[in-house]
């Protein structure tokens, strides 16, 4: 009897510290000012710490939603785009490397202003390709209102 | 199997399980520890609002974050304590809008000491709109391996030291302009 107790209770705490573990977030947010409904073309600056050309799934991401999206390495501002792209990939070791965070702004091609941020999580157990986190962050981003 | 026996590995079991629950649970950014020390120089005659956004709620099983209420409950609290402005007012009314956006808080995930680099937009307008500053504010905080034992706590103390600073150089910069 003792012994089902014991492999049940077991079993119960296995469960709830797995369901614990997936944490998810999808959040957009637009500064009080900005209008992206002006931004046509996008510039995604390459972060030097990233690994995983991050960049270029964000160029996807948003050519995908009808942007004209050019990446590449940082450049002295102004930008010649109507906008410009940065972010932080944030990588998680869980039997393999996966990306548990990556956070996305939009900044004003002058003065790097930010526009728009965004934000995926995906913890392991939910965990998504870098390519379905930057779709998020950028169907985030243009889903985003005041 | 005696009952001794086997209740042995169960109570050790459980008190592991207790353990890593009660350790790896995180707790949000407090307002008190991201009020700047320090006095900062600069005061105003007129009012203002605060405005805060882009801040996280902090989940238990994921890590300590800041906040809009927690940030701009520090920020009000540092204006009060420095006179930056000569009162805060909640909502419309205020002589200027102060609206602060939490842009990315890059935090780390292992080490023994944590050191989390925040990024914050900082934008003061009149009350007619009138963009008076529009800066964006980037800071670091690191809590020592020894500041405490669990993760999640090194991890929130980072958060609010980062915040601290965040908060003291904006101030810093509102304080030196003259209107």
């Amino acid at each position: 009897m003792l012994q089902r107790v014991f492999a049940a209770s077991c079993l119960a705490l296995g469960l709830a510290s797995m369901t614990g573990c997936a944490v998810n977030r999808a959040e957009g947010h637009l500064m009080a000012d900005a209008d992206l409904s002006k931004v046509k073309t996008l510039y995604v600056v390459h972060n030097d710490a990233d690994k995983h050309d991050i960049d270029k799934d964000l160029k996807t991401a948003f050519e995908k939603r009808g942007f004209v999206v050019t990446n590449g390495p940082a450049q002295p501002t102004p930008y010649a785009q109507d906008a410009v792209v940065t972010y932080i990939d944030k990588w998680m070791w869980d039997i393999t490397m996966y990306l548990l965070e990556l956070q996305v702004t939009v900044r004003n091609p002058s003065n790097s202003f930010p526009l728009a941020t965004a934000d995926s999580l995906h913890t392991s157990l939910s965990r998504k390709s870098p390519a379905e986190m930057a779709d998020e962050a950028a169907a985030s981003i243009v889903a985003a209102k005041h | 199997m005696n009952f001794s026996s086997m209740f042995r590995p169960a109570a050790l079991a459980a008190v592991c399980v207790t353990a890593a629950f009660v350790a790896g649970c995180a707790s949000p950014s407090k307002p008190e520890n991201m009020v700047p020390v320090a006095a900062i120089a600069g005061q105003h005659k007129a009012s203002t609002s605060v405005t805060v956004a882009g801040g996280k709620d902090t989940d238990s099983m994921g890590k300590s974050q800041i906040s809009n209420d927690a940030f701009q409950q520090a920020i009000v609290q540092s204006i009060e304590k420095n006179k930056t402005f000569s009162s805060v007012v909640k909502g419309a009314g205020g002589d200027y809008q102060l609206s602060v956006t939490v842009v990315n808080m890059d935090q780390p995930s292992f080490g023994f000491s944590f050191t989390v680099k925040m990024e914050a937009a900082w934008s003061l307008k009149k009350a007619d709109g009138t963009v008076v500053m529009q800066e964006i504010v980037k800071s670091e905080g690191t809590a020592g391996a020894t500041e405490a034992f669990a993760g999640v706590e090194r991890l929130r103390l980072a958060n609010e030291y980062a915040a601290r600073n965040n908060i003291a150089a904006a101030l810093e910069k509102i304080g030196k302009l003259n209107f």
